[in-house]
């Protein structure tokens, strides 16, 4: 089909002002791919989707939201209201907010799965190394216009959750108290929160989107890893992206659309996983939840804050667990990429996987003493992975790399 | 694919164990089970009836609007009925309580929540509501005067002085005070988000739409790639 259309005279008016055909060929039907992937290698595409959806669900419901922290009748405010006219007045309002709020948990399900991926497959390794740190940086923006994005119902927990979070930044000496004023606008969380809040939420997807476009490009200079995590270079090794890879993630994209689909029509809530109940009662600065939580995404991270006593030491750890990501590709030295010839690696990684996942329900969960010790065991070792990463070929012992694929 | 297995039997645990409701509130009490159908016509106007007569009393529900308790078809009121239960009050207001807050506030020492979305906002949404109905007891220390000892309320004191009457019903009412309990959390389930039946409705079409989708790209997939050798 694309052949077809690139002979047309249209076609050729455009590429002899565009050098549109070049484009093409280098970047989809002669772009190398190693033939080789499997299935984990869709999230890329999936996470590109979950973009655009978000960002085109959040352009129709600005037009009826109101970022406003003003009382209305019955405890309300102006904000609150505008998303409840949004789930009952709007005509398929309520569609397009469930789709914007459980696409939210799904994009990061999505990066997550994606960012699983390039730990076990060491899709981080040179020469990807900027690749990677490009992702990290999306990684933190997409956390940052979650939590943004988080305030606007203007909720119980949207409230006290901004409380906490613009609290931390307080713990920080000589600067902290003036950035916490400067964030929430004022000395508690209130109205100019809403606002600057609601502006960096409509910002940061548009960085988000002019990122992702340098994470793609930087991809289609290094080109994909591959399960093996070896360097290809026969010509009957890779396979052009078009028409094999769009159509493979075509298909990822229904099957996933298809859960997508089931969990904003069947179960949007999630049970309180991805809206959470205390979320549907408006915010009140003079009563505060039983239990303050973060949307589960942000847990594994706010369980690194609450396992130290002294609160800057917690903020430094939570800050460092996100700032080691940087560092990955320096610290991990072995010359062999793919956690399938290195049987150490692999049980560290998946290790790193699960004690992330238990990490997060610590996060969600009420504190408790047993949780408590839990969470510090696992902030231990989530710290401990990146720590013994650079020992690690002094011992482990690979298995051999396969010649080609 | 070995690999991809296992992963894909961690996410699939995870996803499992993130999905299961949270069935007791924070209280922890034990919540009894409410027989509720919020695509009932019946049971949800049951309920409405339960909510003017009982709930307005003191509370709220301001994000339903009198004219939509004609446009909703699960309630469907006739105009007549609705301009009955409005009086004086705009179509397009919102079923607002003849009680003012502030006399609320004095009467009970606190303001009484508006009940429109009181399901999706309390742990256990209808099974909650239905055991807090039912659930006032004499207090056992008897520090809590009757009518404020609710054992299913997180912390056991409510201000909300049992409505039903449940604390010392004749044993012949029963059944039909669990039924108005019953009703009204079916109404208050409904009205918690008055568009999931069509929500429901539109999603079985859409998913069942991708899941053919899914299979024709499948198939595609594999025609596709049919000559790439592995």
């Amino acid at each position: 089909m694309i052949e077809k259309m690139m002979k047309t005279q249209l076609f050729a008016w455009v590429d002899k002002r565009t050098g549109a055909e070049a484009i093409i060929k280098s970047q989809l039907t002669e772009y190398p791919a190693p033939k080789n992937l499997n299935y984990m290698w869709n999230f890329g595409s999936l996470a590109l989707l979950m973009l655009v959806l978000q960002i085109v669900t959040g352009i129709f419901l600005v037009m009826y939201y109101k970022p406003s922290a003003e009382a209305t009748f019955g405890g309300f405010t102006v904000a609150f209201d505008s998303v409840e006219r949004i789930m009952r007045d709007v005509n398929f309002g309520w569609l397009i907010r469930y789709m914007h709020a459980v696409g939210a948990s799904m994009f990061f399900v999505v990066v997550y799965l994606h960012m699983g991926r390039g730990f076990y497959y060491g899709s981080f390794k040179a020469p990807r190394e900027l690749l990677w740190i490009i992702g990290v940086v999306i990684l933190l923006i997409m956390q940052g216009a979650a939590f943004f994005g988080y305030l606007l119902p203007w909720g119980q927990m949207s409230f006290w959750g901004a409380t906490v979070i613009t609290n931390l930044f307080g713990a920080i000496p000589v600067l902290g108290e003036y950035v916490s004023q400067v964030l929430v606008g004022g000395f508690a969380v209130g109205d100019p929160t809403l606002n600057r809040f609601f502006s960096l939420h409509y910002l940061f997807p548009l960085l988000l989107a002019a990122i992702v476009g340098g994470h793609v490009h930087a991809l289609h200079v290094v080109h994909s890893n591959n399960p093996e995590g070896i360097d290809l270079h026969k010509p009957e090794e890779m396979i052009p992206f078009h028409p094999y890879y769009t159509i493979k993630d075509a298909f990822g994209v229904a099957f996933f659309l298809t859960i997508y689909a089931y969990i904003v029509f069947f179960n949007p809530q999630m049970g309180g996983y991805f809206i959470e109940v205390d979320n549907y009662v408006p915010a009140n600065n003079l009563s505060t939840p039983a239990h303050i939580a973060p949307v589960w995404y942000l847990t594994p991270w706010y369980t690194i804050l609450r396992s130290f006593e002294s609160k800057l030491i917690g903020v430094l750890a939570m800050g460092g667990s996100l700032a080691i990501l940087f560092l990955l590709p320096f610290l991990c030295r072995s010359a062999v990429r793919s956690a399938r010839f290195r049987p150490v690696y692999k049980i560290m990684v998946i290790m790193f996987f699960i004690d992330v996942i238990v990490l997060g329900y610590c996060g969600h969960s009420a504190p408790t003493p047993t949780l408590k010790i839990v969470g510090q065991l696992s902030t231990a070792y989530y710290f401990l992975f990146f720590v013994a990463l650079p020992f690690l070929p002094k011992f482990e012992k690979t298995k051999p790399v396969p010649e080609g694929i | 694919m070995k690999l991809t297995n296992t992963m894909m039997a961690i996410i699939a645990a995870a996803v499992l164990g993130f999905s299961v409701p949270a069935i007791a509130n924070e209280g922890g009490a034990h919540l009894k089970h409410a027989e509720v159908d919020a695509s009932d016509q019946a049971q949800i106007r049951r309920g409405l009836g339960v909510f003017t007569d009982v709930c307005m009393g003191c509370h709220s529900a301001k994000y339903i609007r009198y004219q939509s308790l004609m446009a909703y078809p699960e309630i469907g009121l006739t105009r007549a009925e609705v301009d009955e239960l409005r009086g004086d009050r705009s179509l397009m207001s919102g079923m607002i309580s003849d009680m003012a807050i502030e006399d609320a506030i004095s009467s009970y020492g606190k303001a009484p929540p508006d009940l429109s979305l009181i399901v999706p906002g309390r742990r256990g949404g209808a099974n909650y509501i239905y055991s807090l109905l039912t659930g006032f007891e004499h207090d056992p220390e008897g520090k809590v005067p009757d009518g404020n000892y609710n054992p299913i309320y997180p912390g056991g004191r409510i201000a909300m002085p049992d409505p039903l009457s449940w604390l010392e019903h004749d044993e012949a009412d029963t059944a039909e005070i669990e039924k108005q309990a019953q009703d009204v959390a079916a109404f208050l389930t409904f009205i918690g988000d008055p568009h999931q039946n069509e929500r429901r409705a539109i999603g079985c079409w859409v998913v069942g739409f991708l899941i053919l989708l899914t299979l024709v790209l499948w198939r595609l997939k594999v025609e596709v790639w049919k000559d790439v050798k592995h």
